[in-house]
């Protein structure tokens, strides 16, 4: 299974800390403390503990970065229900019944609702299973009269277990509430928002994070720092493989590629760090195992955005689409394939272990001119020098300046942003977003003239391979690439005219300032 | 929210009984119910384990919103509150007839709860005083069931009397047979004889004379909840959908 390559992550590691309670609503017990809560009193009140029904197989549910368990929440899928259990100790239920594995898959209902924070690209996934037991606790008095009750979950998995404990306090007995809270967590248990269930039910299975932090400090050298960087993403490239293979959702070829792309910007970003050839080599290598993947993720970005593309064109176009579309889905179909085969061959096996081995031993890697400057120096010289680039092109831009101008602009400004964020730790949190945050507004808008762009030649150079053939449907499906691509060149423009003042909010006297405290030396 | 209130002049009729049910089969069709337990003897108090509150003495039921709210409890079924009595409940009266506007007062304190609650019921003890004249007022509805019996058709008429003494709507009240025993001639004689007299004035719905009733004491439970089946729970259901067309559909 997938999941065994996340042991790989060594950077996060759930922990729990200070997870009691005492006015939460749902708890988590290890099963050693549930033995001992069966076994133990409740001041004057009686413990009456029923069965409901026989134990049934279960799954949790997440998407693979694990946002439920970040957020306190844990989704229990049975064989006809859905179960939401919520830190506030609401349980929402649904039918299991779906038609896929995203949340806008699942049928109408209050899970789905309470789901809609969750990413529309990311399926669900089953992150463990086992079985799942319930009981009613109810605490009565001397005349049997019922003051609190709690429903209970005992879920056994291979590795361990948990029970789960919902509280529904009787109006006017409080003090049997507070007697049942104070004995949970006095035998250990954790308010289920803290998310130690997890831990529970599946020890040692640490998360994953497309963005892993990295300890850099201003005083280590700056080799150590690319090094540092460099051996915390790769991980990352690994632990999203088995998703690529599976094909579970396209952001897992989203994530490897970010993670190969901030590899490769260490290796050219930061100059003379190694000596040149291996330079080269690095960037080589890494950017071999990029090469494999453009295809298939520019496809995703069509079939992502098919609506948009169909909004674009009259009715009367859109059969064009249809045909167009079908293209790119068998297209992805096959890329999808070859990549997959890619992943699990053995000289990808071979190539991606090495460069794993080279960055954890870190003997073989050799030392440039630059490598023992201190971190803190290096990185304002970098940045300070990438944002007067930046400044200096984006001057020279007008409404005359060819497209090659605005590309430029838009890699010096992808560069001082990976630079910005690889040394974010270095320097104080909140200066540091105040620029990012109008960078990325800048960013945006150059990424979208540069995606209509791209398009544009893609769609060009298929409608040049069309000419070829002599295809049935090949002039209704030239008559639609054609309109797409005015389409295309009109948002191109559009984004265009926006340049200039996206770049002046961008480089406010605030940023000017700030730029300058931060990073001239 | 309506406010329906069980009430007899005479006693042992079967009124505690209807509280009990009524309540249940309210909450149990998904509206959030308070019963009130206004008899000091605490007797719908008893059949839902519900202990006395000590605290909420008459002052405080009158005139401190937060300890009424205070003293309410919640009954073993979901949607149903109960606001136990006390024996200090039996001088209600007393307190009441001090009381300026004392004619008003207990539609004033149930008004503090009045947002977490469709439906609250009063079983109220057996007498014509200044607490039913409060519960005339404050009710919406007044359940007044009535035991085929001449004496108990004589309280009946009485009751009917000192309504239109006091210029009180009739119309607010609902009688109902109970503990009907349909092998009684007599029985028989005085439904036929009470419905001609006042017709609309009585429920269609009948309580037999049933000794799962009387279990209920023993088992501290509504019969709906425990027989559910038994010809006592169905007259109860019936009873409380034709309370619920003539009361909450208006």
């Amino acid at each position: 299974m997938y999941l065994d390559r996340c042991l790989l992550l060594p950077e996060k590691v759930w922990k729990i800390d200070d997870m009691t309670q005492l006015d939460a609503a749902c708890y988590s017990l290890s099963l050693a403390g549930a033995k001992k809560l069966e076994n133990d009193g409740f001041n004057k009140l009686k413990a009456v503990w029923t069965q409901d029904g026989e134990a049934v197989p279960f799954a949790v549910l997440d998407c693979f970065e694990q946002p439920l368990r970040g957020s306190g929440r844990l989704l229990l899928e049975t064989r006809e229900t859905l179960e939401l259990l919520l830190s506030d100790g609401q349980v929402l239920t649904q039918s299991a019944k779906r038609s896929g594995d995203f949340v806008s898959d699942l049928c109408d209902g209050p899970v789905k609702d309470a789901l809609a924070d969750l990413s529309d690209l990311r399926i669900l996934m089953s992150i463990g299973t086992g079985e799942i037991r319930l009981e009613t606790l109810t605490l009565v008095d001397d005349v049997e009269k019922i003051q609190c009750r709690a429903h209970l979950r005992t879920l056994t998995t291979e590795e361990g277990g948990a029970l789960l404990m919902t509280l529904r306090g009787v109006r006017g007995y409080d003090k049997a509430l507070s007697v049942l809270r104070r004995k949970l967590v006095g035998l250990g248990a954790c308010a289920l928002g803290r998310g130690a269930v997890y831990l529970q039910l599946f020890p040692g299975q640490p998360g994953y994070q497309a963005k892993p932090k990295i300890d850099l400090t201003k005083d280590m050298v700056a080799v150590d720092a690319a090094n540092d960087i460099i051996a915390a993403y790769i991980p990352v490239v690994r632990a999203n493989e088995a998703g690529i293979i599976a094909d579970h959702d396209s952001e897992f070829l989203h994530d490897y590629r970010i993670a190969l792309r901030k590899i490769r910007s260490v290796t050219s970003l930061f100059k003379g760090i190694y000596k040149p050839d291996q330079t080269a080599d690095l960037k080589a290598r890494f950017s071999d195992l990029m090469s494999t993947t453009g295809r298939l993720r520019d496809l995703d970005v069509y079939l992502l955005e098919k609506q948009k593309f169909y909004d674009l064109l009259p009715q009367t176009l859109h059969g064009g689409l249809d045909m167009l579309f079908s293209r790119f889905a068998q297209e992805r179909g096959e890329e999808q394939a070859k990549l997959a085969l890619h992943l699990q061959s053995k000289s990808y096996e071979k190539e991606i272990a090495k460069l794993e081995k080279l960055f954890r031993r870190r003997k073989k890697l050799t030392r440039g001119p630059n490598a023992e400057l201190s971190a803190g120096k290096y990185s304002s010289k970098l940045i300070w020098k990438r944002y007067r680039k930046v400044c200096e092109t984006a001057a020279g831009i007008d409404t005359n300046t060819t497209d090659e101008e605005v590309h430029a602009l838009r890699i010096h400004c992808k560069k001082l942003r990976y630079l910005m964020e690889f040394f974010a730790p270095l320097f104080p949190q909140g200066q540091v977003k105040s620029l990012v945050k109008p960078l990325k507004h800048l960013q945006d808008n150059l990424g979208l003239f540069n995606d209509y762009a791209v398009q544009q030649d893609s769609l060009a150079a298929l409608l040049r391979q069309l000419g070829r053939g002599r295809q049935t449907g090949a002039l209704e499906l030239a008559q639609s690439i054609g309109a797409l691509i005015a389409m295309l060149h009109l948002r191109q423009l559009e984004e265009r005219a926006k340049v200039t003042e996206s770049f002046a909010q961008f480089n406010s006297d605030h940023t000017r300032q700030t730029f300058r405290t931060l990073f001239k030396g | 929210m309506k406010i329906i209130a069980c009430y007899s002049n005479k006693g042992g009729v079967g009124k505690t009984a209807v509280s009990v049910n009524l309540a249940y089969a309210f909450a149990a069709a998904g509206k959030r119910t308070l019963l009130c337990d206004l008899d000091p003897q605490g007797a719908s108090s008893f059949y839902f384990r519900v202990k006395p509150s000590k605290k909420l003495t008459e002052a405080a039921f009158f005139e401190d919103v937060g300890k009424f709210t205070k003293a309410i409890r919640g009954s073993d079924y979901d949607n149903l509150d109960i606001l136990p009595a006390n024996l200090g409940f039996r001088d209600f009266d007393v307190f009441l007839s001090r009381m300026r506007n004392n004619r008003s007062r207990l539609k004033k304190a149930l008004k503090g709860v009045k947002a977490d609650y469709d439906v609250i019921l009063l079983d109220c003890p057996p007498n014509i005083s200044v607490l039913s004249e409060n519960i005339f007022r404050s009710a919406d509805a007044i359940m007044v069931p009535v035991i085929p019996t001449t004496l108990s058709q004589r309280t009946f008429d009485q009751l009917v009397e000192f309504f239109k003494e006091q210029d009180l709507p009739l119309k607010k009240l609902h009688g109902f047979f109970s503990m009907v025993q349909s092998v009684k001639a007599l029985h028989g004689a005085t439904i036929a004889e009470m419905t001609d007299r006042y017709g609309k004035r009585f429920m269609k719905a009948q309580i037999p004379f049933a000794s799962d009733v009387e279990r209920m004491g023993l088992l501290r439970a509504p019969v709906m909840a425990t027989t559910p089946i038994s010809a006592a729970s169905k007259a109860y259901q019936a009873l409380y959908l034709e309370t619920e067309k003539r009361v909450m559909a208006r």
